[in-house]
């Protein structure tokens, strides 16, 4: 076993000559992340599709349940399944990641055209997390886990863009806003998760009550 | 530690343990708050435990003690007591007369559905086979916030229900209305969470299968010999 070992990853990060401040790491691991969760719904549809009794494995309580999300007429957006636009959404992200660790370099409109699709997915999340808290009254986990890898991916690409858009306009003030928000960038999307953490609280309170008795 | 991960950390732990701390306080305040019934039912002013066209399971007994279960076919508890009921059944048969009436909570989306399903069935002569029927498929519908009413449909056809009759009793405001009578009785009586058990018009509260035996046995010595 020891025989085969590689070297630790740490050379060949060097070698990939990764430019500071892409958002490699942070595409590939929410893209994955986001994956993994669309592919389960779409999974979980189908089963709910062929089966209506089907009880999908994320049902844990009145609180975290599929089904009352998945039957939802707002889980077909578009007329299609929604998990049918994660499914491509994040493969995108997790090659865009994969493809950046490897010493990728892209042209300004990839990363505008990056800027716009993710742009669209977290106005559409956000559509999406009021509906499942203020409307279907019910919160699914995979969804969840959809929703938090969305707002990384989007947040630190933004701020990716939003530096290179100060370096080639030559635009000190955000120049300087930039730097700042470079220099804490976790604080804006901790603030972000945390909102919407308190408004599933302060919402599902009562219910989470209930579920403790 | 970098400023970046010193302000995140401090931000998100301050709020999840303010939530927390708020959760578990207001958990201990409100000891076993019961789910409200019906908003809109009113108590009955000459609430009764037993009425005339109340449901009877299986054969009215003769000992004179009668129990009555106010249920709810989505509440885990009334689904937990169904197989001790089943069992005081066959140990009370023909001396214990029990009745069945219907309390539906208004926090189980699917209560309401349910009790005028089975409402449905009853007026078919079939509320025992309809009621263990949702007792033995509730993990499959209970707890969610859709509704289940083609579920209980389904239900009803594989019990070869005449289903033109089983729609009609569905729509008819009258099985709403006769659900309606068994909450305000409940109400009436201080009911205030399911399953609830009326041991001729007193109020029980079980603790164990013992304790409900020793209960009945006390109530059907004390009854007066028919």
């Amino acid at each position: 076993m020891s025989a085969t070992q590689t070297p630790s990853p740490a050379t060949s990060d060097a070698e990939g000559a990764l430019t500071a401040g892409e958002p490699a790491r942070v595409l590939l691991v929410t893209g994955l992340l986001g994956l993994a969760a669309a592919f389960a719904l779409t999974v979980e549809k189908i089963a709910l599709l062929r089966d209506p009794a089907y009880l999908p494995i994320c049902n844990v309580n009145a609180l975290l349940s599929c089904t009352s999300v998945m039957t939802s007429p707002q889980a077909e957006a578009f007329g299609f399944p929604n998990p049918l636009l994660g499914l491509v959404g994040f493969s995108v992200l997790t090659a865009t990641g994969a493809a950046l660790l490897a010493g990728a370099k892209l042209r300004a409109w990839f990363w505008t055209g990056l800027q716009i699709g993710l742009t669209a997915a977290f106005v559409f999340m956000h559509w999406l997390i009021i509906q499942s808290v203020f409307d279907i009254g019910a919160l699914c986990p995979y969804c969840l886990l959809v929703w938090a890898a969305t707002a990384p991916a989007f947040w630190y690409t933004t701020l990716r863009n939003l530096r290179a858009l100060a370096r080639s306009r030559s635009h000190p003030s955000l120049e300087r806003a930039v730097r700042v928000l470079s220099e804490v960038h976790a604080v804006p999307l901790t603030i972000w998760y945390l909102t919407v953490l308190v408004i599933i609280a302060i919402t599902f309170w009562d219910e989470a009550l209930s579920l403790t008795r | 530690m970098s400023r970046n991960l010193k302000l995140s950390v401090s931000l998100a732990a301050l709020v999840v343990l303010t939530l927390a701390g708020v959760f578990l306080w207001t958990a201990g305040r409100s000891v076993a708050e019961p789910v409200a019934p019906p908003a809109t039912a009113a108590a009955a002013s000459d609430a009764q435990a037993v009425r005339e066209d109340s449901y009877v399971l299986g054969e009215p007994g003769t000992g004179g003690v009668t129990l009555v279960e106010f249920l709810d076919f989505e509440c885990e508890g009334c689904r937990a007591a169904y197989p001790l009921v089943e069992q005081m059944r066959r140990d009370y048969d023909g001396r214990v007369t029990f009745v069945m009436r219907y309390f539906p909570l208004a926090g189980h989306f699917n209560a309401m559905n349910a009790v005028l399903a089975v409402e449905a069935a009853a007026q078919q002569s079939r509320f025992e086979d309809m009621y263990a029927r949702m007792y033995a498929t509730q993990a499959s519908w209970g707890d969610q916030q859709v509704s289940h009413a083609d579920t209980f449909r389904g239900l009803a056809d594989d019990l070869g229900l005449d289903m033109a009759a089983y729609d009609k009793a569905l729509a008819d405001p009258a099985s709403r209305a006769r659900v309606e009578k068994d909450v305000a009785d409940g109400l009436g009586l201080g009911v205030q969470g399911t399953p609830t058990f009326f041991l001729n018009d007193r109020q029980l509260q079980p603790t164990s299968e013992e304790d409900l035996r020793a209960s009945i046995d006390a109530a059907l010595a004390a009854a007066p010999a028919s």
